[in-house]
């Protein structure tokens, strides 16, 4: 009886002290988060109501979140950085799933390969990608125009990022080239993982290609799928090194976005405060996208 | 507890997915050769903390450890050259130990605004009256060194040019600056190329050309079968002085009125001359583009894509001189009289308000020995590849091997024109001009856009009197 008594008691101890030993082990993670995001955040927030400038620092109420519904230029952001998001997710995301189900099952040096391949623009770095990628649009002696005026497709050379009408695709290309590698790599693992058994039993009962891949491997992968399509959300309403590097934010605010205008406001305006309230404004609308697509997906699964 | 401590930890995670999104700090597209101008301010002088009345301490008699922040204006780009400086001080103060930030024009700007912010500026930061004076002086983030400009040093400096003197005060009195050197912008044309089109006889013998005389060589560019004679570039503000200094000198417009109170690019003679360089694109003679900036334009202009550029100075000459296969011949603007009037640019030190008056008394020190000492005034002011302010100093340059191509540009400095880089508001002008090139190069009419930048622009400086 006495035996019986000690083991839930003994159960309890330990089930504490592995708690604790969890929790300690993520301690020094949670101090650098609460130090650089959540006290970040929080002063964000409080800013955002202060006409906070390099020489004043007053309360001003919902006035910065007034004004950013008053300003042109904010709104020209806010539908650029729109159309960037509806575009670069669906088609990171269809595109990385193509790639990942093409290689996943290929041979193991020529799925690295592949890997490598579309990760590289990943690794090398917003700063290094984007300087290529100046060089292949350049008006003058750039790749593009060298080939298109090469094979006669047109007759004028374009400045591709000076004109209004190709600047913001532009940045959604180079968006989508450095966007696919991260969701390519995590969909070969995923569908790696799919239960062979249960894609096998499928065939053997007559699905078909399709009918196994949308009855079988697609739930499977659902939540990585839901992963991708958060993180690409983020990722492309958070564009701005790319404008930063190519355009700032023209021709005639054609690629201007949110996150390039917050920068803009705060750091060479001296704006912070505005800046701040944009910041916030950003925030909740990434959230909200991603609240939906968490519900999406959860009442898909 | 431990479900708050379940739920914060969960936040933190969700949270973490839109932290760890790529937020890469990534350089603008500032100028890559000629110094850039500067944000302006937006908010009323305040009061400096130290003592600002303290003269410059005498030899020996400082102590301390100081810090610098240079931008790279010429040498001082250059640990190897700012070190030999900071030695040669040394040994005039050896007490005095000096740390040396090396800033560029791309993040520069954003390095100093975090450091106001975190309360961790530098002691000491070599840049111009647009930075020193109309932005971070303004705000009240400096020292005022009217102690440093003393009787003999304002007459030797003003004998020189009086607009050196009024670009380093601010509008309340107070110097924000204290300048070692200057230079005028020009702009400059492929010789060979020119002398090949028989252009060269469109422009006069002391580098000055007219209007009509400029279009005639673009005309004969064309002709020669040159594709792009030149390119307005308005990418962003990089090197925005050059293309300010071809509108506004096509019909001699002014940028400001006489007191930098006002924007007044939506002149007559303003709207005339944007209308002309709108009219010599639509025809061909010259290119837009809205995807470069001036050092992009300054590489077209170094490979021979272009057979001239719009912003150059003397620096740049050096720069360039082993990458060109041609010999970059400086001009001036061209202007329907002939009369240029060119930017310039003032490079001196200022001294950030940290509230520790023996950091101010060596910083002061350091500026006296870097920009009047007999010997090494002349070496400073030689490491930025510019002209002294100070009339005492002579040619710097004579005997030397930079004697000829010194000479060349020191011929331009008769047509300094108006610093009006110190008008209030100056960052919201900068991006507001190349954002009014955009838009009549795109296009709308430039009157229209003239009126809308000067709006914009007048806007600015009234929210940074106020």
């Amino acid at each position: 009886m006495s035996k019986n008594s000690n083991v839930p008691a003994r159960s309890k101890v330990l089930s504490r002290r592995e708690t604790r030993t969890a929790y300690l082990f993520l301690l020094p993670a949670l101090v650098f988060f609460i130090g650089f995001v959540i006290i970040p955040m929080v002063l964000c927030l409080i800013t955002s109501f202060f006409n906070y400038t390099m020489g004043d620092f007053s309360f001003i109420g919902i006035e910065n979140y007034v004004k950013m519904f008053q300003d042109d230029i904010f709104l020209v952001a806010l539908k650029n950085t729109i159309l960037i998001v509806v575009v670069a997710v669906p088609t990171v995301t269809a595109f990385s799933l193509w790639v990942g189900a093409s290689i996943y099952n290929m041979h193991a040096i020529s799925r690295s390969f592949f890997r490598c391949i579309f990760y590289l623009p990943v690794v090398t770095g917003s700063v290094a990608v984007s300087v290529v990628w100046k060089w292949m649009f350049n008006k003058y002696n750039g790749l593009f125009n060298n080939v298109l005026t090469g094979m006669g497709v047109i007759d004028q050379k374009i400045s591709w990022l000076g004109d209004e009408r190709f600047a913001l695709w532009c940045i959604i290309v180079i968006l989508f080239t450095t966007s696919i590698g991260q969701p390519i790599v995590l969909y070969v693992a995923a569908l790696g993982n799919v239960d062979p058994s249960q894609t096998e039993a499928a065939e053997v009962d007559g699905a078909t290609k399709f009918q196994t891949f949308w009855k079988i491997k697609w739930p499977a992968i659902m939540p990585t799928t839901l992963y991708i399509l958060i993180i690409t959300t983020i990722n492309s309403f958070q564009c701005y090194a790319l404008i930063q590097l190519l355009t700032s934010g023209g021709p005639n605010h054609s690629t201007e976005t949110i996150m390039y205008y917050i920068y803009y406001q705060a750091f060479k305006l001296n704006n912070y405060g505005y800046g701040n309230a944009m910041g916030i404004f950003l925030a909740i609308i990434i959230a909200i996208f991603s609240a939906i697509q968490l519900r999406v997906g959860k009442s898909d699964n | 507890m431990k479900k708050f401590l379940a739920l914060l930890l969960t936040g933190a995670m969700t949270m973490s997915l839109v932290a760890c999104g790529k937020q890469e700090a990534a350089p603008s597209n500032e100028d890559a050769n000629a110094p850039a101008e500067a944000p302006a301010e937006e908010a009323p002088a305040e009061e400096p903390a130290a003592d600002d009345a303290a003269a410059a301490p005498a030899d020996g008699a400082v102590a301390g450890d100081i810090t610098l922040w240079t931008y790279p204006v010429g040498k001082f780009g250059d640990a190897e050259a700012v070190g030999e400086l900071v030695a040669a001080f040394n040994q005039k103060y050896p007490d005095v130990n000096v740390t040396v930030e090396y800033l560029d024009y791309q993040t520069g700007d954003d390095q100093v605004t975090a450091a106001i912010e975190a309360g961790t500026t530098p002691d000491l930061v070599l840049e111009g009256p647009e930075r020193l004076v109309a932005n971070w002086g303004a705000k009240g983030k400096m020292i005022d060194l009217s102690d440093l400009w003393d009787a003999d040093t304002t007459a030797d400096i003003t004998a020189n040019s009086a607009a050196v003197e009024a670009a380093c005060k601010s509008s309340d009195g107070a110097y924000y600056e204290y300048p070692l050197c200057m230079t005028t912008h020009t702009m400059c044309i492929n010789q060979e190329l020119f002398e090949e089109a028989d252009a060269m006889q469109y422009i006069n013998e002391d580098r000055t050309w007219t209007v009509e005389n400029f279009e005639k060589a673009l005309q004969a560019l064309k002709d020669h079968g040159v594709e792009t004679t030149g390119v307005v570039y308005c990418g962003g503000q990089g090197g925005d002085q050059g293309t300010r200094a071809l509108a506004m000198n096509l019909y001699n417009a002014q940028w400001t009125d006489a007191g930098h109170t006002e924007w007044t690019m939506n002149s007559a003679e303003g709207v005339k001359g944007l209308q002309q360089l709108k009219d010599w694109v639509d025809a061909g003679l010259l290119s837009s583009d809205a995807g470069i900036v001036a050092s992009d334009e300054i590489q077209l202009f170094a490979n021979e894509t272009i057979a001239m550029s719009f912003c150059w100075n003397a620096a740049n000459q050096l720069t360039y001189a082993a990458q060109t296969a041609f010999t970059p011949y400086a001009v001036a603007f061209p202007s329907e009289d002939g009369v240029p009037e060119l930017c310039g640019g003032i490079w001196g030190f200022g001294i950030f308000d940290n509230g520790d008056a023996a950091k101010v008394d060596a910083a002061k020190a350091f500026i006296k020995f870097v920009c009047d000492d007999p010997t090494q005034g002349p070496e400073s002011v030689k490491l930025t590849g510019f002209f002294p302010v100070r009339s005492s100093f002579g040619n710097i340059y004579e005997g030397t091997e930079d004697e000829e191509r010194m000479t060349v540009y020191a011929s331009f400095a008769q047509w300094l024109g108006d610093y009006y880089n110190v008008t209030l508001g100056w960052a919201e002008q900068r991006t507001a001009w190349w954002n009014l090139l955009q838009q009549i190069f795109g296009g709308e009419d430039v009157q229209t856009a003239a009126d809308n930048y000067v709006n914009t622009c007048n806007e600015a400086t009234t929210a940074a009197s106020n």
